[in-house]
């Protein structure tokens, strides 16, 4: 079973829905240009990106003075990404990607690893082989250091990433044993970093290494599998398991189709996960170019990040000072999203657990310095229904009948179809 | 709005969705309890053999051989019980019979993962079959939505209700709604939009809100600091909830959370730290409320979502283990070790086989502290120690 493609040309609601999706936003003039044309091309040549980044990104992380620096150009140096880089459906995915493999910046507070870490997941944004990816976010020195696997050696098993591979990265739970934890974390002894350690050296560059030495080399068995099982072998089995085609599709269906994703269409885009051997590539262009995609709009909660840059983006990019760019990458944090920085390894659950008092007044204060403030970026036309709201016609323009620009503006932003997507 | 306002537009939200009737008779009758229960969240697995530390039992010793508390660093409780001595500001309160840690806590089929293992202690649920959390199920029995809240950006699912969400008050300061001039009637005719879906969700959401924030504005300036609070984001939960309690905002539950317990590696250095942050920080709330008088009407229960591994690792860590303590203080407590503690010869796996229900503790709060039917709202019928005094 596969997804069924969208027949109709786009409309211009449907051009907005899916910039929504995959841009967090656009402005009028970005949606109108795909109005008419066929959603499977359009969805192939939104997947062509490339791994250019915005030109002129003030942050730069590898000149900071202290680790806690470090972090902070580097939140805000993927944030200017997310504004104003030219590939916003690949930082989409790299968003969603940060909060599959989760690292925290509680535990891995060195530059490099982490900017090894951001480019291995915009490599890997719309991968064709989910395997490789997984091997290779198991094989980071920020995902050996978040998950201890860096300390597993052999006769001395630490179990925290062998557990999480499992829970959190590929099968889901219910899917293995404590016992498939166990082997899996002897098979993945061995596997750690060197260089990079340490407050004094953040900013020196950690590398991968495999000491044989410290290495469990016996019999396994792991997800039914037996033999003389290594690192390899277990990203392999637990990344082509069946129930990782379903647990990866549902993730991708709930960054991009439905907070809550109907489960029929989860199943086709797992179908074709399994039969092209992990292409999310493919799964990703048959799902923005179907009906499902199309039908479920307003259905996703913007999370913090999502808000932020939906919203500099209808405006237009208006070009913000780097000292608001890193408040905004604070503001997020507050509302519940400090990038790289999630409270758990199994990452952001979103929905509605983003909203509540307190995210809600961020939102607000957010929307104000976007168009009220002294800094605001002056207009004297609001953005169009469709950049703000992704409809023709807004529900309630009466009510904002006799206010200026940038009043309606703002209470646009804070009105809650601008909080969906 | 005044509270009585306020109940009739809450009662009116929740009517529509949940069909409970007559609920704000009840409401009337329930909200106006004076006591607080405050629950504290150790996120991430503390452990808890070396929280509360069986300092007689070789077996202890011998499992970990790196990071167990030496006997000469243990706070001595009793001669075979004592605290982490990063507790120590706590000793006052043991001394005064108003510090109890329930022994051997979990429950049944336990599951090592943090995420259902938190969802089971939030659910009240082994089964996980509740969606929404047993403090949500509470404010949906009192029928006010202001009755429980959070002290901190994200809802714990521990304060998830079917009909409505709780409040996050992250940060009582920064808690209120400034609309621009001029803006204030437009804004109210747009929320008033008809709306359905995740938009009727996040219109509903903004007025409880609205509603939420002139609530605590109104009345948290009665609030003078009686204690001096360490830094840090714990403690300045804790020193909001003193505010908001001492403000009679009217919550008879708040939720605050200490994360960082997931002590894989270098437990020693990492817990140590975690355990002096969450004594500091109870201390000094326990100082504030007697200095504001509130002492008798407050109690702290804390929790995490499983124990660690008897046996250390080998990165001076330990793996993700089952049963563990809960903690819990307060004048309104009964001060003591309650429960037995685990034999660490007998192990299930390498964790130890827990002998109290966690719902059984609960049930205790519920009942002997809130006055609240703790049968209807944790599904069941729980016993445990009589740990309120």
């Amino acid at each position: 079973m596969s997804l069924k493609p969208l027949s109709r040309p786009l409309t211009l609601e449907d051009a907005a829905h899916l910039l929504r999706r995959t841009a967090f936003g656009a402005t009028d003039a970005q949606i109108r240009a795909l109005a008419g044309r066929d959603a499977r091309e359009v969805a192939r040549e939104l997947l062509a990106f490339d791994q250019r980044l915005a030109p002129d990104n003030p942050f730069k992380p590898q000149e900071a003075a202290t680790p806690g620096a470090g972090l902070q150009l580097t939140r805000a140096g993927w944030l200017y990404e997310l504004l104003y880089g030219p590939h916003p459906l690949r930082e989409v995915l790299v968003l969603t990607w940060s909060n599959h493999f989760v690292i925290g910046t509680d535990k891995v507070r060195n530059v490099p690893m982490l900017a090894a870490y951001l480019a291995l997941l915009r490599r890997h944004a719309a991968t064709a082989d989910f395997t490789r990816f997984t091997l290779e976010v198991a094989q980071s020195p920020a995902m050996l250091r978040y998950l201890d696997n860096d300390q597993n050696r052999r006769g001395k098993p630490n179990e925290n990433f062998s557990r999480e591979l499992l829970e959190l990265f590929t099968t889901g739970l219910g899917h293995y044993t404590e016992e498939d934890v166990r082997e899996g974390a002897r098979a993945l002894t061995g596997w750690t970093f060197e260089g990079g350690r340490g407050n004094q050296r953040f900013l020196e560059e950690p590398r991968f290494v495999f000491r044989a030495g410290q290495h469990d080399a016996g019999r396994k068995t792991y997800l039914g599998t037996s033999g003389f099982l290594g690192g390899e072998d277990v990203i392999r089995l637990a990344a082509t398991h069946p129930a990782t085609s379903v647990f990866i599709a549902r993730k991708l269906h709930r960054a991009l189709v439905a907070d809550t994703p109907d489960e029929q269409a989860v199943t086709a885009s797992a179908t074709t996960f399994r039969q092209t051997n992990g292409n999310i590539r493919a799964v990703l262009e048959e799902l923005l170019a179907s009906e499902v995609f199309y039908a479920s709009r307003a259905a996703i909660i913007r999370s913090p990040v999502a808000y932020i840059v939906g919203a500099v983006r209808a405006l237009g990019q208006p070009k913000l000072e780097a000292k608001q760019i890193l408040n905004l990458a604070q503001t997020a944090g507050k509302m519940g999203q400090l990038l790289l920085q999630p409270d758990t390894v199994k990452g952001w659950d979103g929905g509605r657990e983003w909203i509540n008092d307190s995210a809600l007044l961020l939102r607000m204060q957010v929307a104000a310095a976007l168009t009220l403030g002294s800094k605001a970026p002056q207009r004297t036309e609001p953005p169009s229904t469709l950049a703000l709201l992704g409809t023709e016609r807004s529900p309630w323009q009466a009510a904002l009948a006799g206010l200026n620009a940038q009043q309606r503006t703002y209470l646009t932003l804070i009105s809650p179809e601008f909080g969906l997507a | 709005m005044d509270r009585r306002e306020f109940l009739k537009y809450s009662a009116l939200a929740v009517a529509v969705t949940s069909g409970m009737p007559g609920f704000l008779a009840r409401a009337a009758a329930q909200a106006s309890g004076t006591k607080t229960l405050v629950v504290v969240q150790l996120t991430g697995g503390n452990d808890g053999l070396n929280t509360l530390i069986p300092y007689s039992n070789g077996a202890y010793y011998a499992a970990r051989p790196s990071i167990a508390i030496p006997k000469k660093d243990v706070l001595t409780l009793t001669p075979d019980l004592g605290m982490h001595p990063a507790l120590k500001p706590l000793m006052g309160l043991w001394d005064a019979g108003q510090l109890a840690w329930m022994e051997n806590v979990g429950y049944p089929n336990p599951n090592r993962s943090h995420f259902a293992s938190m969802a089971i202690w939030h659910t009240a649920d082994p089964t996980q079959g509740q969606a929404e959390g047993w403090i949500g199920r509470l404010a949906e029995k009192i029928g006010d939505p202001f009755c429980a809240s959070n002290l901190g950006g994200i809802t714990p699912q521990a304060l998830r209700a079917s009909a409505f969400s709780l409040p996050s008050i992250d940060g009582v300061d920064s808690f209120q709604a400034k609309l621009p001039a001029g803006l204030e009637g437009a804004f109210e005719a747009m929320l008033k939009t008809p709306r359905t879906g995740e938009a009727a969700y996040l219109g509903q959401a903004t007025r409880q809100m609205l509603a939420n924030t002139r609530r605590v504005q109104q009345n948290v300036r009665r609030y003078r600091e009686g204690a001096r609070y360490p830094e840090g984001r714990f403690a300045a939960a804790l020193r909001d909830a003193a505010r908001l309690i001492a403000a009679g905002t009217g919550q008879r539950v708040l939720y605050v959370s200490l994360g960082g317990f997931d002590t894989h590696a270098g437990q020693r250095a990492e817990q140590d730290g975690l355990l002096a942050e969450l004594a500091a920080g109870l201390a000094a709330f326990q100082a504030d409320l007697e200095a504001q008088g509130l002492a008798d009407r407050v109690i702290v229960m804390g929790f995490s979502e499983f124990g660690r591994r008897v046996a250390e690792n080998a990165s001076a860590g330990t793996d993700h283990g089952k049963g563990s303590v809960m903690f819990a203080l307060g004048r309104g407590v009964r001060g003591g070790i309650h429960g037995e503690s685990p034999d660490l010869e007998d192990l299930a796996d390498g964790d130890i086989k827990y002998r109290q229900d966690f719902r059984g503790i609960y049930a205790e709060a519920l009942t002997r502290w809130l006055g609240l039917d703790a049968r209807e709202i944790l599904r069941g019928d729980f016993g445990g120690p009589r740990w309120i005094a």
